[in-house]
Protein backbone atom coordinates (compact mmCIF):
# COMPACT_ATOMS: atom_id res chain seq x y z
CA UNK A 1 0.00 0.00 0.00
CA UNK A 2 1.16 3.56 -0.53
CA UNK A 3 1.59 6.22 1.36
CA UNK A 4 -1.40 9.02 2.12
CA UNK A 5 1.50 11.28 1.86
CA UNK A 6 3.27 9.85 -1.34
CA UNK A 7 4.23 12.24 -4.23
CA UNK A 8 1.73 12.78 -6.87
CA UNK A 9 3.34 12.93 -10.43
CA UNK A 10 1.12 15.57 -12.52
CA UNK A 11 1.33 14.80 -15.97
CA UNK A 12 1.06 18.60 -17.84
CA UNK A 13 3.85 19.68 -15.71
CA UNK A 14 5.98 16.56 -14.67
CA UNK A 15 7.27 17.58 -11.47
CA UNK A 16 6.40 16.27 -8.77
CA UNK A 17 4.12 17.84 -6.32
CA UNK A 18 3.52 17.43 -2.18
CA UNK A 19 0.73 17.19 -0.82
CA UNK A 20 -0.27 19.02 2.07
CA UNK A 21 -2.17 17.21 5.39
CA UNK A 22 -5.47 19.97 4.52
CA UNK A 23 -5.38 17.66 0.92
CA UNK A 24 -6.40 14.64 2.25
CA UNK A 25 -9.72 14.12 1.19
CA UNK A 26 -9.90 11.19 -0.46
CA UNK A 27 -9.53 9.28 2.98
CA UNK A 28 -11.91 11.66 4.72
CA UNK A 29 -14.05 10.73 1.93
CA UNK A 30 -14.24 7.04 2.43
CA UNK A 31 -14.88 6.98 6.37
CA UNK A 32 -17.70 9.75 5.44
CA UNK A 33 -18.61 7.89 3.08
CA UNK A 34 -18.65 4.30 5.19
CA UNK A 35 -20.37 6.05 7.63
CA UNK A 36 -23.25 7.73 5.83
CA UNK A 37 -23.56 3.95 4.40
CA UNK A 38 -23.89 2.96 8.06
CA UNK A 39 -26.48 5.35 8.84
CA UNK A 40 -28.58 4.78 6.03
CA UNK A 41 -28.45 1.22 6.74
CA UNK A 42 -29.78 1.22 10.32
CA UNK A 43 -32.14 3.52 8.99
CA UNK A 44 -33.81 1.63 6.55
CA UNK A 45 -33.99 -1.68 9.07
CA UNK A 46 -35.38 0.52 11.80
CA UNK A 47 -37.91 2.01 8.97
CA UNK A 48 -38.45 -2.07 7.98
CA UNK A 49 -38.31 -3.21 11.69
CA UNK A 50 -40.81 -0.54 12.67
CA UNK A 51 -43.14 -1.31 9.23
CA UNK A 52 -43.02 -5.17 10.22
CA UNK A 53 -44.21 -4.70 14.04
CA UNK A 54 -46.67 -2.24 12.62
CA UNK A 55 -48.13 -4.36 9.89
CA UNK A 56 -48.18 -7.54 12.53
CA UNK A 57 -50.26 -5.96 15.26
CA UNK A 58 -51.54 -2.79 13.68
CA UNK A 59 -54.34 -2.04 16.66
CA UNK A 60 -52.32 -3.33 19.42
CA UNK A 61 -48.72 -3.34 21.36
CA UNK A 62 -46.29 -1.44 22.68
CA UNK A 63 -44.85 0.49 19.39
CA UNK A 64 -48.52 1.08 18.81
CA UNK A 65 -49.13 2.70 22.45
CA UNK A 66 -46.14 4.99 21.93
CA UNK A 67 -47.61 6.15 18.71
CA UNK A 68 -50.55 6.96 20.53
CA UNK A 69 -48.36 9.07 23.02
CA UNK A 70 -46.38 10.81 19.79
CA UNK A 71 -50.23 11.33 18.33
CA UNK A 72 -51.28 13.09 21.55
CA UNK A 73 -48.02 14.73 21.69
CA UNK A 74 -48.37 15.59 18.33
CA UNK A 75 -52.08 17.14 18.18
CA UNK A 76 -51.64 20.82 19.61
CA UNK A 77 -49.44 21.68 17.24
CA UNK A 78 -52.18 19.79 14.68
CA UNK A 79 -54.49 21.93 16.31
CA UNK A 80 -52.79 25.29 15.93
CA UNK A 81 -51.51 24.81 12.56
CA UNK A 82 -55.28 24.43 11.43
CA UNK A 83 -56.29 27.85 13.47
CA UNK A 84 -53.76 29.35 11.62
CA UNK A 85 -53.92 28.07 8.52
CA UNK A 86 -58.40 28.42 8.42
CA UNK A 87 -59.12 32.50 7.91
CA UNK A 88 -56.34 31.22 4.48
CA UNK A 89 -58.67 28.17 3.87
CA UNK A 90 -61.66 29.72 4.31
CA UNK A 91 -60.43 32.38 1.59
CA UNK A 92 -59.20 29.76 -0.93
CA UNK A 93 -62.32 27.81 -0.18
CA UNK A 94 -64.89 31.03 -0.72
CA UNK A 95 -62.93 31.65 -4.18
CA UNK A 96 -62.59 27.55 -4.81
CA UNK A 97 -66.53 27.52 -4.57
CA UNK A 98 -66.98 30.32 -7.00
CA UNK A 99 -64.71 28.89 -9.37
CA UNK A 100 -66.72 25.29 -9.06
CA UNK A 101 -70.37 27.03 -8.58
CA UNK A 102 -71.09 26.60 -12.42
CA UNK A 103 -69.65 23.78 -13.19
CA UNK A 104 -71.26 21.90 -9.95
CA UNK A 105 -74.52 23.66 -11.47
CA UNK A 106 -74.44 21.88 -14.84
CA UNK A 107 -73.27 18.71 -13.18
CA UNK A 108 -76.47 18.95 -10.82
CA UNK A 109 -78.67 19.47 -14.11
CA UNK A 110 -77.37 16.14 -15.50
CA UNK A 111 -77.97 14.18 -12.20
CA UNK A 112 -81.62 15.57 -11.91
CA UNK A 113 -82.37 14.53 -15.26
CA UNK A 114 -80.92 11.53 -14.67
CA UNK A 115 -82.98 11.18 -11.97
CA UNK A 116 -85.99 12.19 -13.00
CA UNK A 117 -85.65 9.56 -16.29
CA UNK A 118 -84.95 6.74 -13.03
CA UNK A 119 -88.04 7.87 -11.20
CA UNK A 120 -90.15 8.01 -14.59
CA UNK A 121 -88.56 4.25 -15.25
CA UNK A 122 -89.53 3.10 -11.89
CA UNK A 123 -93.25 4.34 -12.40
CA UNK A 124 -93.09 2.41 -16.00
CA UNK A 125 -91.73 -0.74 -14.20
CA UNK A 126 -94.49 -0.06 -10.95
CA UNK A 127 -97.19 -0.07 -12.95
CA UNK A 128 -96.02 -2.84 -15.71
CA UNK A 129 -95.58 -4.82 -12.03
CA UNK A 130 -98.93 -4.04 -11.62
CA UNK A 131 -99.94 -5.21 -14.62
CA UNK A 132 -98.66 -8.30 -14.69
CA UNK A 133 -100.13 -9.38 -11.11
CA UNK A 134 -103.40 -8.56 -12.38
CA UNK A 135 -102.33 -11.02 -15.43
CA UNK A 136 -101.52 -13.26 -13.12
CA UNK A 137 -104.29 -12.70 -10.98
CA UNK A 138 -106.61 -13.61 -13.92
CA UNK A 139 -104.95 -16.96 -15.10
CA UNK A 140 -104.62 -18.24 -11.92
CA UNK A 141 -108.27 -17.32 -11.08
CA UNK A 142 -111.85 -19.16 -11.49
CA UNK A 143 -112.81 -16.69 -14.60
CA UNK A 144 -110.16 -18.44 -16.64
CA UNK A 145 -111.19 -20.91 -19.04
CA UNK A 146 -110.67 -24.19 -19.38
CA UNK A 147 -108.75 -25.81 -22.43
CA UNK A 148 -106.85 -22.97 -22.88
CA UNK A 149 -103.29 -22.24 -22.04
CA UNK A 150 -101.85 -18.18 -21.42
CA UNK A 151 -98.88 -17.35 -23.59
CA UNK A 152 -97.75 -14.30 -21.75
CA UNK A 153 -96.34 -11.60 -23.58
CA UNK A 154 -96.01 -7.73 -24.22
CA UNK A 155 -96.99 -5.09 -26.64
CA UNK A 156 -94.39 -3.95 -28.87
CA UNK A 157 -95.92 -1.52 -31.07
CA UNK A 158 -99.11 0.23 -30.68
CA UNK A 159 -101.75 2.01 -33.20
CA UNK A 160 -99.80 4.05 -35.59
CA UNK A 161 -102.55 6.38 -36.09
CA UNK A 162 -106.27 6.80 -34.79
CA UNK A 163 -107.56 4.96 -37.78
CA UNK A 164 -105.54 1.70 -36.96
CA UNK A 165 -106.73 -0.29 -34.02
CA UNK A 166 -104.22 -3.06 -33.85
CA UNK A 167 -101.52 -3.99 -31.71
CA UNK A 168 -98.74 -5.72 -32.35
CA UNK A 169 -97.33 -8.39 -29.54
CA UNK A 170 -94.55 -9.96 -29.08
CA UNK A 171 -95.41 -13.69 -29.84
CA UNK A 172 -96.49 -15.71 -32.76
CA UNK A 173 -96.82 -18.97 -34.39
CA UNK A 174 -93.47 -20.72 -32.70
CA UNK A 175 -95.32 -20.04 -29.26
CA UNK A 176 -98.70 -21.69 -30.52
CA UNK A 177 -100.69 -18.29 -31.81
CA UNK A 178 -102.98 -18.65 -34.21
CA UNK A 179 -105.04 -16.37 -36.86
CA UNK A 180 -108.11 -15.55 -34.36
CA UNK A 181 -106.21 -16.55 -31.30
CA UNK A 182 -107.85 -14.39 -28.35
CA UNK A 183 -105.91 -11.73 -26.60
CA UNK A 184 -107.06 -10.76 -23.28
CA UNK A 185 -105.30 -8.63 -20.24
CA UNK A 186 -105.80 -9.15 -16.24
CA UNK A 187 -108.78 -6.86 -16.98
CA UNK A 188 -110.30 -8.87 -19.80
CA UNK A 189 -110.62 -9.79 -23.55
CA UNK A 190 -108.69 -7.10 -25.74
CA UNK A 191 -108.91 -8.15 -28.81
CA UNK A 192 -108.00 -11.21 -31.69
CA UNK A 193 -105.07 -11.69 -33.13
CA UNK A 194 -105.29 -10.99 -37.32
CA UNK A 195 -102.50 -11.09 -38.80
CA UNK A 196 -99.48 -14.03 -37.59
CA UNK A 197 -95.90 -14.60 -37.79
CA UNK A 198 -93.35 -17.49 -36.50
CA UNK A 199 -92.35 -14.77 -33.51
CA UNK A 200 -94.90 -12.12 -33.97
CA UNK A 201 -98.49 -11.48 -33.59
CA UNK A 202 -100.90 -8.12 -35.05
CA UNK A 203 -103.94 -8.08 -32.63
CA UNK A 204 -107.08 -6.31 -34.01
CA UNK A 205 -108.72 -4.27 -30.79
CA UNK A 206 -112.44 -4.16 -29.85
CA UNK A 207 -112.55 -1.22 -31.06
CA UNK A 208 -111.84 -1.69 -34.30
CA UNK A 209 -114.96 -1.56 -36.69
CA UNK A 210 -114.39 -5.19 -38.12
CA UNK A 211 -114.53 -6.74 -34.79
CA UNK A 212 -117.44 -8.39 -33.48
CA UNK A 213 -117.81 -10.54 -30.35
CA UNK A 214 -120.49 -12.76 -29.39
CA UNK A 215 -121.58 -11.69 -26.21
CA UNK A 216 -123.91 -12.28 -22.85
CA UNK A 217 -124.75 -10.30 -19.94
CA UNK A 218 -123.57 -12.15 -16.80
CA UNK A 219 -126.19 -11.36 -14.54
CA UNK A 220 -129.34 -12.27 -16.80
CA UNK A 221 -127.97 -14.31 -19.77
CA UNK A 222 -129.46 -11.86 -22.51
CA UNK A 223 -126.92 -12.38 -25.38
CA UNK A 224 -125.52 -9.94 -27.80
CA UNK A 225 -122.83 -8.66 -30.49
CA UNK A 226 -120.37 -6.15 -29.04
CA UNK A 227 -118.54 -4.16 -31.60
CA UNK A 228 -117.11 -0.37 -31.00
CA UNK A 229 -118.54 2.43 -29.96
CA UNK A 230 -118.07 6.09 -29.88
CA UNK A 231 -115.11 7.46 -27.21
CA UNK A 232 -113.21 4.80 -26.77
CA UNK A 233 -116.81 2.47 -25.78
CA UNK A 234 -118.23 -0.31 -26.79
CA UNK A 235 -122.28 -1.51 -27.87
CA UNK A 236 -123.81 -4.85 -26.84
CA UNK A 237 -125.86 -4.87 -29.78
CA UNK A 238 -128.50 -7.61 -31.72
CA UNK A 239 -130.38 -6.88 -27.82
CA UNK A 240 -133.87 -7.57 -28.69
CA UNK A 241 -136.10 -4.38 -26.34
CA UNK A 242 -138.05 -6.87 -24.55
CA UNK A 243 -134.32 -7.84 -22.49
CA UNK A 244 -133.98 -6.06 -19.69
CA UNK A 245 -130.47 -5.21 -18.78
CA UNK A 246 -129.28 -2.53 -16.00
CA UNK A 247 -126.81 -0.50 -15.67
CA UNK A 248 -123.40 -1.68 -13.78
CA UNK A 249 -124.22 -5.17 -15.56
CA UNK A 250 -120.75 -7.36 -16.40
CA UNK A 251 -120.94 -8.12 -20.01
CA UNK A 252 -119.00 -10.96 -20.64
CA UNK A 253 -117.91 -13.50 -23.64
CA UNK A 254 -120.29 -15.89 -24.63
CA UNK A 255 -118.97 -18.80 -25.65
CA UNK A 256 -119.43 -21.61 -28.32
CA UNK A 257 -123.31 -22.24 -28.38
CA UNK A 258 -123.38 -24.42 -31.40
CA UNK A 259 -120.42 -27.06 -31.19
CA UNK A 260 -120.69 -26.88 -34.95
CA UNK A 261 -119.82 -23.72 -35.24
CA UNK A 262 -117.34 -23.19 -32.19
CA UNK A 263 -116.73 -19.42 -31.59
CA UNK A 264 -112.87 -18.17 -31.10
CA UNK A 265 -113.69 -17.02 -27.73
CA UNK A 266 -113.77 -19.17 -24.69
CA UNK A 267 -117.11 -18.57 -22.41
CA UNK A 268 -116.58 -16.09 -19.48
CA UNK A 269 -113.92 -13.26 -20.63
CA UNK A 270 -114.84 -10.13 -19.15
CA UNK A 271 -115.42 -7.62 -21.58
CA UNK A 272 -116.81 -4.79 -20.18
CA UNK A 273 -119.75 -2.99 -17.44
CA UNK A 274 -123.09 -1.55 -18.89
CA UNK A 275 -122.35 1.96 -18.74
CA UNK A 276 -125.95 2.72 -20.37
CA UNK A 277 -129.03 1.29 -21.74
CA UNK A 278 -130.99 3.06 -24.09
CA UNK A 279 -133.91 2.66 -26.56
CA UNK A 280 -136.45 4.39 -29.30
CA UNK A 281 -139.43 3.36 -30.91
CA UNK A 282 -138.14 2.98 -34.29
CA UNK A 283 -134.92 0.71 -33.22
CA UNK A 284 -135.27 -2.92 -33.16
CA UNK A 285 -132.82 -3.19 -30.68
CA UNK A 286 -131.75 -1.54 -27.40
CA UNK A 287 -128.79 0.48 -27.94
CA UNK A 288 -126.35 -1.00 -24.58
CA UNK A 289 -123.18 1.18 -24.12
CA UNK A 290 -120.63 -1.20 -22.66
CA UNK A 291 -117.37 0.53 -21.13
CA UNK A 292 -114.82 -2.21 -21.50
CA UNK A 293 -112.43 -3.06 -18.46
CA UNK A 294 -109.19 -3.23 -20.82
CA UNK A 295 -107.70 -0.06 -21.00
CA UNK A 296 -106.70 0.33 -24.54
CA UNK A 297 -104.32 3.43 -24.27
CA UNK A 298 -102.46 1.70 -22.32
CA UNK A 299 -101.76 -2.29 -23.34
CA UNK A 300 -98.17 -3.77 -21.85
CA UNK A 301 -98.25 -7.15 -20.23
CA UNK A 302 -101.52 -9.00 -22.26
CA UNK A 303 -101.80 -13.29 -22.66
CA UNK A 304 -102.56 -14.83 -25.91
CA UNK A 305 -105.37 -17.67 -25.22
CA UNK A 306 -104.14 -20.74 -27.11
CA UNK A 307 -106.78 -23.44 -27.19
CA UNK A 308 -105.25 -27.22 -25.84
CA UNK A 309 -107.74 -28.91 -27.46
CA UNK A 310 -106.89 -30.56 -30.49
CA UNK A 311 -108.64 -29.23 -33.98
CA UNK B 1 -22.76 19.86 10.18
CA UNK B 2 -22.84 20.96 13.51
CA UNK B 3 -25.42 20.76 16.57
CA UNK B 4 -27.01 24.26 15.54
CA UNK B 5 -27.58 22.88 12.18
CA UNK B 6 -28.79 20.10 13.18
CA UNK B 7 -31.30 21.84 15.38
CA UNK B 8 -32.50 24.18 12.33
CA UNK B 9 -32.49 20.87 10.13
CA UNK B 10 -35.14 19.53 13.18
CA UNK B 11 -37.32 22.43 13.46
CA UNK B 12 -37.61 22.89 9.65
CA UNK B 13 -38.89 19.60 9.42
CA UNK B 14 -41.49 19.31 12.05
CA UNK B 15 -42.58 22.45 11.20
CA UNK B 16 -42.99 21.17 7.36
CA UNK B 17 -44.70 17.45 8.48
CA UNK B 18 -47.15 19.24 11.10
CA UNK B 19 -48.08 21.52 8.30
CA UNK B 20 -48.06 18.79 5.76
CA UNK B 21 -50.47 16.98 8.07
CA UNK B 22 -53.11 19.15 9.35
CA UNK B 23 -53.05 21.54 6.31
CA UNK B 24 -52.03 20.50 2.70
CA UNK B 25 -52.88 16.70 2.78
CA UNK B 26 -56.76 18.62 2.29
CA UNK B 27 -55.18 20.93 -0.28
CA UNK B 28 -56.77 19.05 -3.25
CA UNK B 29 -55.74 20.79 -6.87
CA UNK B 30 -56.42 19.04 -9.55
CA UNK B 31 -56.20 15.86 -8.52
CA UNK B 32 -52.84 16.43 -7.01
CA UNK B 33 -51.91 16.77 -3.47
CA UNK B 34 -48.41 19.61 -2.59
CA UNK B 35 -46.13 18.02 -0.55
CA UNK B 36 -44.50 21.13 1.72
CA UNK B 37 -42.53 18.21 4.22
CA UNK B 38 -40.98 16.48 0.69
CA UNK B 39 -40.00 19.99 -0.87
CA UNK B 40 -38.58 20.77 2.59
CA UNK B 41 -36.48 18.05 2.89
CA UNK B 42 -35.25 18.05 -0.47
CA UNK B 43 -34.04 21.36 0.12
CA UNK B 44 -32.03 20.40 3.37
CA UNK B 45 -30.86 17.25 1.52
CA UNK B 46 -29.46 19.36 -1.33
CA UNK B 47 -27.92 22.23 1.66
CA UNK B 48 -26.55 19.70 4.07
CA UNK B 49 -25.75 16.58 2.84
CA UNK B 50 -26.95 12.66 2.48
CA UNK B 51 -26.62 11.87 6.20
CA UNK B 52 -29.00 14.74 7.23
CA UNK B 53 -31.16 13.77 4.00
CA UNK B 54 -31.35 10.17 5.74
CA UNK B 55 -32.02 10.92 8.74
CA UNK B 56 -34.22 14.19 8.33
CA UNK B 57 -36.37 11.84 6.40
CA UNK B 58 -36.32 8.95 9.03
CA UNK B 59 -37.75 11.18 11.93
CA UNK B 60 -39.87 13.60 8.99
CA UNK B 61 -41.30 10.29 8.29
CA UNK B 62 -41.98 8.55 11.76
CA UNK B 63 -43.58 11.94 12.24
CA UNK B 64 -46.18 12.25 9.89
CA UNK B 65 -46.84 8.11 10.60
CA UNK B 66 -47.42 8.63 14.12
CA UNK B 67 -49.51 11.99 13.61
CA UNK B 68 -52.03 10.66 10.73
CA UNK B 69 -51.76 6.71 13.06
CA UNK B 70 -50.47 5.24 9.92
CA UNK B 71 -48.50 2.49 9.80
CA UNK B 72 -44.83 3.02 11.60
CA UNK B 73 -42.14 2.93 9.61
CA UNK B 74 -44.15 3.33 6.18
CA UNK B 75 -43.20 6.99 5.32
CA UNK B 76 -39.76 6.96 6.86
CA UNK B 77 -38.27 4.52 4.53
CA UNK B 78 -39.40 6.07 2.09
CA UNK B 79 -38.28 9.31 3.47
CA UNK B 80 -34.98 7.70 4.22
CA UNK B 81 -34.18 7.15 1.11
CA UNK B 82 -35.39 10.04 -0.49
CA UNK B 83 -33.12 12.31 1.59
CA UNK B 84 -30.29 10.03 1.27
CA UNK B 85 -30.44 10.39 -2.66
CA UNK B 86 -31.10 13.90 -3.13
CA UNK B 87 -28.00 14.58 -0.55
CA UNK B 88 -25.76 12.55 -2.43
CA UNK B 89 -26.70 14.55 -5.31
CA UNK B 90 -26.34 17.54 -3.59
CA UNK B 91 -22.94 16.60 -2.71
CA UNK B 92 -21.95 16.00 -5.97
CA UNK B 93 -23.56 17.34 -9.35
CA UNK B 94 -26.44 19.49 -7.91
CA UNK B 95 -24.30 21.55 -6.08
CA UNK B 96 -24.19 25.29 -6.83
CA UNK B 97 -27.15 24.52 -9.72
CA UNK B 98 -29.98 26.40 -9.55
CA UNK B 99 -32.04 24.04 -11.45
CA UNK B 100 -31.29 21.37 -8.38
CA UNK B 101 -33.83 22.00 -5.73
CA UNK B 102 -36.80 22.04 -9.02
CA UNK B 103 -34.94 19.23 -10.41
CA UNK B 104 -35.13 17.38 -7.30
CA UNK B 105 -38.12 18.33 -6.28
CA UNK B 106 -39.81 16.76 -9.56
CA UNK B 107 -38.17 13.45 -9.82
CA UNK B 108 -38.15 12.89 -6.43
CA UNK B 109 -42.17 13.54 -6.21
CA UNK B 110 -42.61 10.91 -8.68
CA UNK B 111 -40.35 8.30 -6.34
CA UNK B 112 -41.81 8.87 -3.48
CA UNK B 113 -45.14 8.61 -5.05
CA UNK B 114 -44.44 5.74 -6.76
CA UNK B 115 -42.17 4.44 -3.70
CA UNK B 116 -45.03 4.58 -1.69
CA UNK B 117 -46.82 2.66 -3.85
CA UNK B 118 -44.59 -0.14 -3.80
CA UNK B 119 -44.66 -0.18 -0.25
CA UNK B 120 -48.21 -0.36 0.15
CA UNK B 121 -48.36 -3.14 -3.05
CA UNK B 122 -45.72 -5.09 -1.35
CA UNK B 123 -47.69 -4.79 2.19
CA UNK B 124 -50.97 -6.03 0.19
CA UNK B 125 -52.89 -2.92 0.61
CA UNK B 126 -55.14 -1.04 -1.65
CA UNK B 127 -52.48 0.63 -4.20
CA UNK B 128 -54.27 2.57 -6.56
CA UNK B 129 -51.96 3.39 -8.92
CA UNK B 130 -54.25 5.03 -11.23
CA UNK B 131 -55.12 7.40 -8.63
CA UNK B 132 -51.51 7.99 -7.92
CA UNK B 133 -50.28 8.46 -11.82
CA UNK B 134 -53.53 11.07 -12.37
CA UNK B 135 -52.35 13.21 -9.80
CA UNK B 136 -49.32 13.26 -10.09
CA UNK B 137 -48.68 15.57 -13.02
CA UNK B 138 -50.56 18.43 -10.77
CA UNK B 139 -48.80 17.02 -7.76
CA UNK B 140 -45.18 17.98 -9.56
CA UNK B 141 -46.63 21.53 -10.58
CA UNK B 142 -47.86 22.22 -6.85
CA UNK B 143 -44.81 21.24 -5.66
CA UNK B 144 -42.48 23.24 -8.21
CA UNK B 145 -44.35 26.34 -6.60
CA UNK B 146 -44.05 25.90 -3.67
CA UNK B 147 -40.09 24.82 -4.24
CA UNK B 148 -38.73 28.78 -4.79
CA UNK B 149 -40.02 30.25 -1.35
CA UNK B 150 -39.01 26.67 0.53
CA UNK B 151 -35.74 26.47 -0.95
CA UNK B 152 -35.29 30.09 -0.15
CA UNK B 153 -36.18 29.81 3.26
CA UNK B 154 -34.60 26.92 4.24
CA UNK B 155 -31.78 28.29 2.72
CA UNK B 156 -32.00 31.19 4.59
CA UNK B 157 -31.80 29.37 7.89
CA UNK B 158 -29.36 26.79 7.08
CA UNK B 159 -26.14 28.57 4.81
CA UNK B 160 -24.63 26.79 2.07
CA UNK B 161 -21.46 25.00 3.35
CA UNK B 162 -18.25 25.88 2.03
CA UNK B 163 -16.95 23.60 -0.67
CA UNK B 164 -14.68 21.49 1.76
CA UNK B 165 -17.45 20.70 4.40
CA UNK B 166 -18.96 18.55 2.13
CA UNK B 167 -18.92 15.01 2.42
CA UNK B 168 -18.20 13.74 -1.53
CA UNK B 169 -16.30 11.13 -3.36
CA UNK B 170 -15.85 12.74 -5.86
CA UNK B 171 -12.66 14.26 -6.19
CA UNK B 172 -12.70 17.97 -7.42
CA UNK B 173 -10.24 18.71 -9.81
CA UNK B 174 -11.72 22.65 -10.19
Amino acid sequence: MASRDRTARVAVLGSSVRRSRSDRRPARGRSNALLRRIILAVLVVAALAMLTVSFRSPTSGALHDVQGVGASALRPFEIAAQRVARPFRDVYGYFSDLATAKTENVKLKRELREARGEANANVAAAQRTSELENLLAFEQGARYPQDYRPVNTTVISYPGSAFAQQVTIAAGSDSGIHLFTPVVTGDGLIGRVTNVTPDQAQVTLLTDPDINVPARDATNGVSGLIRHGEGGTLILDRVAKEHKIRKGDIIVTQGTVDRRYPSVYPYGLPIGRVLNVGTSDIATFLTVTVEPFASFDSLDAVAALVSTKKR
Amino acid sequence: MNAVDGLKAAVLLFVAAILQVSIFTQVHILGGVPDILLVTLVAVALLRGAMTGAIGGFFAGLLVDTATLGQLGLTSLVLTVAGYWIGRYGETTGRDRGHAPFTSVAVITVLYAFGVLIVHFVLGERAPAGDVVRGLLPAIVLNLILTAPVYALVRRVLRPLDRGDYATEVQLLG
